[in-house]
């Protein structure tokens, strides 16, 4: 039974699946009278995967093993990620209810597309699975050939056998005039001078270059095996946080599940003069941006942080002006610029209330819009705030109402007690800004007590305005190091596998016959260009392209 | 005489350079009736010397970029016009690059045209100095774009050598080999049809061609659906107009050769912006095409392949193989780290996540799978040859989609490099 | 070869296995907010007389969460509707509460005398617990079975009849 014998005739016991003796490199189980080149891959020994009857155990790893199962993995994604790019994904939008867009956005193929799950491609699970794949693919196809490589190249035999020399793509074979010793040392001499290690045995001899190289792509798959698992690490709880938020100007804001606060201190747009932009842009009244920038403190909250109604006690940690490229960065927190709005927002009011008759001031006092107190003291007076809307209207029975929850027209309704006034106090309307104050007549509906007070803003010195929202996007990605490191240890890998290629060269002298072979794992014309120079210095005049035997197995 | 005129100067010498370089490349292709001897000494010479010409040129488009870059102030690379004519600047590089390691003067013969047309592809888009909006003020913007650019010109490199290896090796004698003629012709086609389509532009840009046409579009916001007008330009007879067009405004479109225009509207599934007047121009690109394709096969009276074939028949088809090979070995890397790597930082930078899935971004991941799968197939499965130049002629399709077609077609984070 | 490399391949097969079904579970998991069928988180909300509750309190009850703004019209409607589902159903270990988003106290014991309802008012000032059940459009009631878990959830104004079967189902009456 030819599976039984893997001995060599050179003497060495190769395993099941070598393709050339492990030893010697002479062809096993073939008719000697083969002329081809070569397969010369992982140095045709045997791989791990190919045993004879293989288990289930076997199977799975044979299955991942295989570079063509590999190669169908990376185009299935491949033609899978394509289809995620037909319509924008989900995740490109803050808040979207994705049942109805695409139907609404893309009729009803945006609809098929969304119920065949492709509006989220990069989340479902078959395009993980297939991540995954490829990830078991890399480990197993390179701990399959990275082993019986390292030792098919840790321990050549410097004399090999004819046939494995003669059979090399690279080959060049005559008689010399030297001594073969002579003629050895020269060639050595011209060999090292390109940078070849060189091993004889006699009067055998193996030059080699740039090994290193063959660990290349087993490098780059390390890397890429370390990104994905950083990748994956995200999901673990904790590692990754990201969401968006509005940062009204000067209140800080907290930051969920840490501890901190920050506050949009300023937020600035600039825009480029004309005489910046082309003359076409001018023509269409184009605008663009030159800055996005705001300016940040970040707080740490240090007391009354859970409580529900109290304000938390804060200290301030870092500032930092935050731009588009320029993004905050604490303790793996990181803050992005990423929109704003320049709508203006009342904060705080200081008003005076006034005798309007006699222009006697009874006192000032904070009124905040948002969190609004409900019990003012003023000079003899007391405010009772009774009512508060935010965005002052009236219903369709007529009656007050606020329109929405943003502070857009603010209105209150005070009691006003004290010297002169009923017991149960007298009712005042009050609309902090000037616009509102005209719009709803706020005199008229006072009627009578407009005449006894009046409360206003002396200066603006005594308005809080949030002049601009800035949108800022906060996230932490503690695997972001990870994910770093592989990707440099994946360009490592890839640099050293194609910028270097590992180059050997068998010789033989059988008395004042030489035969020479020539191997590189790539770039073939770089090497016979060598092996004909190398010759050339010992006196061997050969055109490179002769020497090359062509075929198709690199 | 500013920077920027200067800058403008150069990019014409640069471009004329070019074209002359490639008719001495085409020269300096090796004959069949000369004899062996004569034939490498004729390839030799003549090779040197469209390469000197070929590198003044490249000399006078670093002057081009460099100037530019000081008249502007930021690096041209901000926009599809700068963008188009360095990925043509990176060709002629990586040109370069490979005719230095292997001396092909054919090689020449067909990347010095390729980079010729991305020029003059640049020069369909407006070539004005933008103002860099914030987003693209970083350094990221140099290392990312340049790099990833020099990435896609070594593929492009590739796709050259790879074509020349099918013109080579492709045989046209009776009957054999069907598919592979056909496919190789095909692929001469579509690049006639690009040719036609930036003659069509500058045709009708010479022409002074502008019509206005206006189209209702609806948008859904919050739930509620919002219509407007918007007005489309046309720079070419609108064939085709916008879904949805306003009749007032369609019969304002002057007929033309007599045809009364817009013979349709777009259909209403084709929902990207200004789908209409895209629509209009890749048909106008394909009529151009084919009336070119037909002048063209009119005159030599047989398939453009098979008349290029004998042109380089003296060629090794194992020294372009291996040229193609060669060439997206040294891109991979680069292009791994540009369009990958440093984009990955850049991104993670300005839009505060490394990787959101981004259009451009899964094109660029699609084409470094495409071209890992190639070098998988090539260093483990002994993909050579045909199969291999196949690969890399399908890659370059794939490339130009990333670069070009997703800006065009569907739009994203990246679309302020677009048109 | 042999049994070592055996052990190798499987722990390596397994190890592929374990962190494979860890990110192909990760393309199941949904948005943490309460769905259907899942618990209600346990979180404090003020009272109007600024002493706390929480959630987890009301175990025990079937619960009826409505997250209400003043400034929205579909709340202001159904809160009679509300109001009468507390009156009829107390007795039946129902527990009807409106969460306000947001607002000022006062601005709700306004709205209160406005529409006439006096059934459990929640604060929620810091927004928190709006977020935390991912709630978009206003109204949105939440109805939960006595064991904590969510029947249904509704989005817009309730009818009174649409409250009723509601009730019905959460008290398996």
């Amino acid at each position: 039974m030819r599976f039984d014998n893997t001995k060599c005739e050179c003497g060495h016991q190769n395993a099941i699946g070598t393709v050339l003796c492990e030893a010697c490199g002479k062809p096993q189980h073939e008719e000697p009278a083969l002329d081809e080149v070569l397969e010369m891959r992982y140095d045709g020994v045997a791989r791990k995967s190919q045993k004879a009857n293989p288990s289930i155990i076997d199977r799975i790893w044979n299955f991942f093993s295989s570079v063509k199962v590999a190669v169908y993995l990376i185009v299935i994604t491949l033609i899978g990620s394509m289809f995620g790019t037909i319509y924008p994904q989900e995740s490109q939008f803050i808040n979207i209810d994705a049942s109805l867009y695409y139907k609404q956005s893309y009729g009803t193929m945006g609809h098929i597309y969304y119920l065949l799950g492709l509006s989220h491609t990069y989340e479902s699970w078959w395009f993980i699975t297939l991540l995954v794949m490829i990830g078991a693919s890399l480990v197993i196809c390179s701990l399959d050939r990275v082993l019986p490589l390292y030792r098919a190249l840790h321990k050549q035999k410097v004399r090999k056998h004819g046939q494995f020399i003669t059979r090399q793509r690279i080959v060049y074979q005559g008689d010399i005039q030297d001594s073969p010793n002579t003629w050895l040392d020269g060639m050595s001499k011209s060999l090292k001078k390109r940078g070849y290690k060189i091993v004889r045995d006699e009067d055998a001899l193996l030059a080699e270059k740039n090994r290193f190289s063959r660990w290349g792509p087993y490098i780059n798959h390390i890397g890429l095996i370390i990104f994905l698992l950083a990748v994956l690490a995200r999901s673990i709880p904790g590692w990754h946080m990201e969401y968006y938020d509005a940062f009204p100007q000067g209140q800080p804001k907290e930051i969920p599940g840490t501890p901190f606060y920050l506050q949009n201190d300023h937020f600035t747009v600039e825009y480029y003069g004309e005489e910046d932009m082309p003359e076409q842009f001018v023509k269409e009244g184009r605008v663009i941006a030159k800055l996005f920038e705001t300016k940040a403190t970040l707080y740490r909250c240090v007391d009354k942080c859970d409580e529900l109604a109290a304000e938390p006690v804060l200290e301030e940690v870092m500032k930092h002006d935050i731009r588009v490229n320029e993004p905050l960065e604490y303790e793996g927190l990181m803050v992005y610029q990423f929109d704003f709005d320049l709508t203006p927002r009342l904060v705080a009011v200081k008003p005076v209330l006034e005798n309007p008759q006699t222009g006697e001031v009874y006192g000032q006092f904070e009124l905040k819009i948002n969190r609004t107190e409900t019990h003012y003291e003023v000079g003899p007076y007391t405010l009772e705030l009774t009512h508060k809307f935010m965005d002052f209207g009236l219903d369709e029975n007529g009656k007050p109402t606020t329109k929405s929850q943003d502070p857009n027209a603010p209105a209150f309704i005070f009691m006003i007690k004290g010297p002169g006034l009923p017991n149960e106090g007298e009712p005042y309307m009050y609309f902090p800004l000037q616009k509102d104050k005209v719009k709803f007549q706020q005199d008229v509906i006072n009627g009578e007590i407009a005449n006894k007070f009046d409360l206003h803003v002396q200066s603006m010195n005594d308005v809080t305005l949030s002049e601009s929202t800035s949108y800022l996007n906060v996230r932490k990605d503690t695997a972001m190091p990870f994910i770093w490191i592989g990707a440099a240890i994946s360009m490592i890998g890839l640099i050293m596998g194609f910028y270097w290629q590992h180059r050997r060269i068998w010789l033989r002298l059988d008395g004042q016959q030489l035969a020479l072979g020539a191997h590189t794992n790539k770039n073939w014309y770089g090497l016979r260009n060598e092996v004909a120079r190398a010759l050339q210095a010992v006196d061997i005049e050969v055109d490179a392209k002769s020497i090359d035997r062509g075929g198709s197995k690199a | 005489m500013t920077s920027l005129e200067l800058s403008q100067d150069a990019y014409v010498v640069a471009f004329f350079l070019f074209c002359i370089s490639f008719i001495l490349f085409v020269y300096a292709m090796p004959g069949k009736k000369m004899k062996t001897h004569d034939r490498a000494r004729h390839e030799r010479r003549w090779g040197r010397i469209s390469f000197t010409v070929t590198a003044i040129g490249f000399g006078s488009q670093l002057v081009y970029f460099i100037s530019r870059w000081i008249g502007a102030g930021h690096i041209p690379v901000s926009n599809m016009y700068e963008f188009m004519s360095f990925l043509a600047m990176m060709i002629i590089g990586a040109f370069v690059v490979m005719y230095l390691i292997y001396r092909s003067a054919v090689l020449g013969a067909f990347a010095v045209p390729l980079a010729v047309i991305i020029m003059a592809y640049a020069s369909v888009f407006p070539s004005e100095v933008q103002p860099l909006i914030p987003q693209l003020d970083s350094v990221w913007l140099k290392i990312h774009v340049t790099l990833a650019a020099l990435g896609y010109a070594f593929f492009a490199v590739a796709f050259v050598a790879a074509l020349l290896y099918l013109l080579r090796t492709v045989r046209w004698d009776s009957g054999s080999d069907r598919r592979s003629q056909r496919w190789l012709e095909f692929t001469m086609g579509c690049i006639i049809v690009v040719i036609g389509f930036i003659a069509v532009v500058f045709s009708f840009r010479a022409a002074d061609y502008e019509v206005i046409v206006n189209q209702k579009v609806e948008t859904v916001e919050n739930g509620q659906i919002n219509s407007k007008i918007e007005s489309v330009t046309y720079t070419m007879p609108p064939l085709i107009a916008p879904y949805n067009s306003e009749e007032s405004s369609l019969e304002a479109v002057p007929s033309f050769i007599g045809m009364k225009l817009p013979l349709m509207e777009a259909p209403g599934w084709m929902k990207g912006v200004q789908a209409g007047r895209k629509l209009n121009t890749v048909i106008w690109s394909l009529l151009a095409g084919l009336v070119l394709y037909a002048a063209i096969r009119l005159i030599l009276r047989k398939p453009i392949a098979k008349a290029i074939s004998p042109l380089v028949q003296g060629l090794d088809p194992d020294l372009v193989d291996e040229i193609s090979y060669r060439s997206i070995a040294i891109g991979f890397p680069v292009f791994t780290l540009g369009a990958l790597v440093f984009a990955m930082i850049w991104a993670q930078i300005a839009w505060s996540r490394f990787w959101g899935w981004d259009p451009k971004e899964v094109w660029a991941l699609i084409t470094w799978l495409y071209y890992s799968a190639y070098l998988h197939l090539r260093l483990s499965r002994s993909w050579h040859g045909a199969k291999s130049s196949w690969l890399a002629v399908i890659g370059l399709l794939i490339v130009m989609f990333t670069l070009v077609g997703v800006n065009l077609v569907i739009s994203g984070l990246h679309s302020y490099s677009g048109v | 070869m042999g049994k070592r490399n055996k052990t190798t391949q499987i722990i390596i097969l397994v190890v592929i296995l374990v962190l494979g079904g860890f990110a192909v579970s990760s393309a199941f998991k949904k948005p943490e907010a309460p769905k259907e069928g899942s618990t209600i988180p346990d979180l404090p909300l003020q009272q109007l007389n600024g002493s706390v509750v929480k959630l987890g309190d009301y175990k025990g009850k079937a619960l009826v969460l409505n997250f209400w703004g003043s400034w929205c019209e579909p709340c202001e409607r159904e809160m009679p509707t509300l109001q009468k589902g507390s009156d009829e159903w107390k007795a039946k270990n129902v527990e009807i509460v409106g969460i306000n988003y947001g607002e000022d106290p006062l601005v709700v014991q306004n709205y209160m005398k406005k529409v006439n309802v006096h059934f459990t008012m929640l604060l929620d000032q810091k927004k928190k617990v709006t977020e935390a059940f991912g709630i978009r459009p206003l109204p949105t009631t939440f109805f939960v079975k006595p064991d904590g878990k969510v029947h249904a959830i509704h989005i817009g104004e309730l009818t009174q009849s649409q409250l009723d079967k509601y009730l019905q189902e959460i008290t398996g009456q």
